[in-house]
């Protein structure tokens, strides 16, 4: 009994070690180059978002004011959304914002943006401006967005390698990114809009731009970075991820196939209102389906770590085996965990139970799996919710 | 159940040690920086130089070579069209009957001469042609802040060879003059704007108006 504790509590260790859980993440880094870089280059984006936005603002505050308004809620839906999703081996929250940052201002003003604009440029010189507006578009995006927001990662690996560890990691990092840059690419888009109509009507001018974006929004930038970055750290190797080169490589080209057909479906539709409708909603299904798959393959590594940290915890019976089966399981599993309480009080009771043991697995990582007061407390709030007793706090 | 606080736990347990994040072991640093981080750090201001840099630089050394041919015209959305000056570049916009595959002319075209240039721009607008022309004052003077070209002078009526109505007005700046017009066919807003050195000859200006009183828009004369 006793060497099979000590067994899990090595495997406890190891996890915590390769999966960098719970480790803290300090941005403010002087000996580190690639804070230097960072900061250089979102510094850049940040000066050229900011300039174009102050030269606008007196022309087309209203749709600014709006779009500002519009897409900062969405991003707290999206954070909210990722935290719900995200059970298992979590990045710290600073770390998210860095990524969120270097989407929205380096990848888009210091680095994409400016590649673009040119592309675009030398295909109408080189094939003709019908030809570019076909297809330059579809041919110079997945190039330019994908690896300026996709470089943001090698930064970020540099700056936490102690805590980029996996291709989930990655694939959350990368939907941070993505969606700091979708945020102030639609911010732009809007902005462009309100000056359609001649600055004139600015709200109704914007608002289409606005839904639009919004909607396709989650089958687009988020998207493709959640996936280009998994693939990037496959590509590249993790302490816990072994490289996997011709998967990583795989997974940096379909989001760069998925971008460059989204960017051409208008030439790809023709003059049919119809026909592109059904693309549209044909290319968001096939993104949505891609990136789930994705997902899942990349998350049974964090969830083997949640495994690995709670199992000791139900080898001292803290936690029960079948709860440890659905912290470490799918939404399926703690569906039908929490549904085997029957009584409506007991499922709830199980899904606090749940919860308590997610928040235990963080502060034992947080200790790196040692004995602290918190940990105790921790492991005491999951007797006290399964014992029915109400907090004394 | 056992009681968890009296549970057997890790005996001893204590953090094991992790050195601060920000420390870098002695034989990877170089010049007081973690050697590490140089290399992917290189590696992204590369791709930096590369698409804010190279790439501008390379379509600025290259020039556009699509030249307006007599009996050329030019289409932006809303079927508006005018007919460009033999001999003038075009950095922007279709040929009448070369639309893209989705159909959608787009809602701008410039042409150039040297430092000659007109933009044609359309878009959605419900009114006529002298609010147009206030509109566009009004957003000019808030994008430009009283730096750039200024609107001067009083409005005054165009009229294009299609017999529309337009309006018009004056533009300086710092070396530079011209002409905006503004148009409305229906509730489609066209807006020419045309530059050149101040020291424009009778010739060029004379060119400029022809291309302005060549706007029209397919079947407005059916209208």
């Amino acid at each position: 009994m006793t060497t099979m504790l000590a067994e899990l509590d090595r495997a406890r260790d190891t996890a915590l070690d390769l999966s960098g859980w719970g480790r803290r993440f300090s941005f403010y880094q002087p000996r580190n180059f690639a804070f230097w870089g960072y900061l250089l280059l979102v510094a850049i984006g940040f000066l050229v978002f900011v300039s174009t936005l102050a030269r606008r603002y007196d022309a087309y505050g209203q749709a600014i004011g709006l779009a500002v308004t519009s897409f900062a809620i969405y991003a707290a839906l999206f954070w909210w959304f990722t935290q719900h999703i995200d059970h298992y081996a979590k990045l710290p929250a600073k770390l998210m914002v860095v990524a969120f940052v270097w989407g929205g201002f380096a990848a888009t003003g210091a680095m994409a943006a400016n590649a673009n604009d040119a592309i675009l440029a030398l295909y109408a010189k080189t094939f003709g401006q019908v030809w570019a507006l076909n297809w330059g578009a579809g041919l110079a995006a997945p190039f330019t967005e994908e690896w300026a927001k996709g470089s943001g990662l090698l930064l970020l690996i540099a700056m936490a390698p102690r805590q980029v560890r996996t291709a989930f990691d990655g694939f959350i990092l990368g939907a941070f990114i993505g969606l700091g840059f979708q945020i102030i690419e639609d911010i732009t888009y809007a902005m462009t809009s309100a000056g359609t109509q001649f600055g004139a009507n600015q709200i109704g001018a914007s608002i289409g731009t606005i839904i639009l974006r919004m909607v396709s929004g989650v089958a687009a930038h988020i998207l493709y970075s959640a996936i280009f970055c998994a693939g990037l750290v496959y590509l590249l190797g993790r302490p816990a991820e072994p490289r996997k080169i011709g998967r990583g490589l795989l997974l940096i080209a379909i989001p760069m196939l998925l971008h460059g057909t989204w960017d051409s479906l208008g030439a790809i539709a023709g003059p049919s209102a119809l026909k592109l409708i059904g693309l549209l909603i044909a290319a968001i299904v096939v993104a949505l389906a891609i990136l789930v798959r994705v997902y899942q393959s990349t998350v049974q590594r964090e969830r083997d770590f949640v495994r690995d940290v709670m199992a000791p915890e139900q080898a001292r019976d803290v936690i029960t085996a079948a709860e440890l089966d659905a912290m470490a399981g799918n939404r399926k599993a703690r569906k039908a965990y929490q549904k085997a309480g029957g009584k409506r009080s007991e499922r709830k009771r199980a899904r606090y139970v749940l919860n308590a043991g997610y928040a235990l697995a963080d502060e034992l990582a947080a200790a790196r799996g040692a004995e602290t007061d918190r940990v105790r407390f921790a492991r005491s709030e999951v007797a006290r919710i399964r014992a029915g007793i109400p907090s004394r706090w | 159940m056992p009681d968890p606080d009296t549970a057997v736990s890790p005996a001893g347990a204590t953090p094991r040690f992790e050195p601060d994040e920000r420390w870098v072991p002695a034989d990877e640093r170089w010049l007081g920086l973690d050697r590490r981080t140089i290399r992917p750090t290189l590696a992204v201001f590369a791709l930096a130089i590369l698409m804010s840099v190279v790439l501008p630089v390379i379509d600025a050394t290259v020039p556009y070579h699509d030249i307006v041919k007599a009996g050329d015209v030019l289409q932006l959305e809303g079927d508006v069209t005018f007919v460009p000056e033999a001999g003038w570049g075009i950095t922007s916009g279709l040929r009448a009957g070369h639309a893209p595959l989705s159909g959608d002319y787009p809602a701008t075209a410039t042409v150039e001469d040297g430092a000659m240039k007109l933009t044609l721009r359309t878009g959605q607008f419900h009114g006529d042609a002298r609010q147009l022309l206030d509109q566009i004052e009004t957003t000019s003077e808030a994008l430009n802040r009283g730096r750039g070209v200024r609107l001067t002078g009083a409005p005054t009526t165009v009229v294009t060879e299609q017999g529309k109505l337009g309006a018009s007005v004056r533009v300086t700046g710092p070396h530079t003059a011209g002409v905006i017009a503004a148009f409305v066919f229906g509730t489609r807003g066209v807006e020419a704007v045309a530059t050149g050195p101040s020291d424009a000859g009778a010739e060029s200006t004379a060119t400029v108006l022809r291309m302005i009183d060549s706007i029209s828009q397919t079947g407005e004369g059916k209208r």
